[in-house]
């Protein structure tokens, strides 16, 4: 679970971090105000979706990981 | 105690930048409404018929009135920018002084105002205005809108004309903003990998605090836990 909100915050800073930088090498024009906020919600919302998928399934990994590593010490 | 407070921070940071947006969004929208005046023309009334021409390094800036078709320029080097205007009759026009504005996110980042010293009236005119941008030349590169515009002696708006610029930094690169934007995407995605260990956090939140030894051993104890060290290892911060 705070694998998952940590992959989301993550996602959303890239998310805005994506769009801004598409600017800066000329892929997109933020000129105008409503525009330039609506390509940065979309980041953050793209963003923060993959994010937080990408973040549940590192966390199930790692837990997986890391049961298979307790199990013999518990036995 | 610290690393349980990490993942409740950083989803209020979550919820703080959302906020942001949204307040930013809500209030700033009605901005662009009020400075649009600057690109159409306003209560100042040209004479009919009146052409309005305006060529950046001789070339005429109507061309370049898409994104797509954005003048090429170097922020590090001057433009010659003219301003010309003609009635084509013997009618009249003042103009007071001609003006650049290059905007980003809807607002001005830089203004460029050459004012003519006791203007007339004249049935035709033009009015020269060079313009190094050096102050943002190593701040900011990529696409930006600019509107040129003739103001009357009173700065109201006569003609505006808006047409984008596709600026080059120093070297091709050498800017402030994309340089640390490469940086915070790289420490990103470097925290959005090693994301996965913070489920072990969870897991202790939600598992059985009771079993769980407190951390307050003393540092001669010879038994460490087994899996304490990797799981109290707090992964890296992303977004802070």
């Amino acid at each position: 679970m705070s694998a998952t909100s940590h992959g989301a915050a993550c996602g959303v800073v890239l998310g805005i971090v994506i769009v801004i930088f598409l600017q800066q090498v000329a892929y997109l024009d933020l000129s105008d105000l409503v525009p330039a906020l609506e390509y940065l919600i979309l980041g953050i919302i793209v963003g923060g979706v993959i994010g937080a998928g990408i973040g549940f399934v590192l966390g199930r990994s790692y837990l997986a990981r890391h049961e298979l590593k307790q199990t013999p010490a518990s036995k | 105690m610290r690393f349980f407070r990490r993942p409740a921070g950083r989803a209020g940071l979550v919820g703080a930048l959302l906020a942001m947006a949204v307040v930013t969004l809500l209030v700033s929208v009605p901005v662009p409404s009020r400075a649009s005046p600057i690109s159409q023309p306003s209560t100042a009334r040209p004479e009919a018929g009146t052409t309005w021409t305006v060529t950046w390094n001789n070339v005429d800036v109507t061309t370049a009135s898409a994104a797509s078709s954005a003048l090429g320029i170097d922020f590090t080097s001057s433009a010659n920018v003219l301003f010309n205007w003609s009635t084509g009759t013997s009618a009249t026009e003042t103009v007071g002084s001609a003006q650049l504005q290059m905007f980003y996110f809807g607002f001005a980042v830089t203004t460029r105002t050459q004012t003519v010293n006791n203007p007339v009236a004249s049935s035709s005119g033009s009015i020269p205005l060079s313009w190094t941008p050096l102050s943002i030349a190593y701040v900011l590169e990529g696409v930006y809108k600019i509107t040129a515009s003739f103001l009357a002696p009173n700065q109201t708006t006569l003609f505006s004309e808006n047409f984008y610029v596709r600026a080059n930094a120093l070297l091709g690169f050498v800017a402030a903003i994309p340089i640390v934007l490469l940086l915070i995407a790289i420490y990103e995605v470097y925290a959005l990998v090693r994301s996965g260990r913070y489920a072990a956090l969870g897991r202790k939140l939600a598992g059985s605090p009771p079993s769980s030894p407190p951390p307050s051993s003393p540092p001669g104890d010879s038994t460490p836990p087994t899996e304490a060290p990797e799981a109290e290892t707090p992964p890296p911060g992303g977004s802070s």
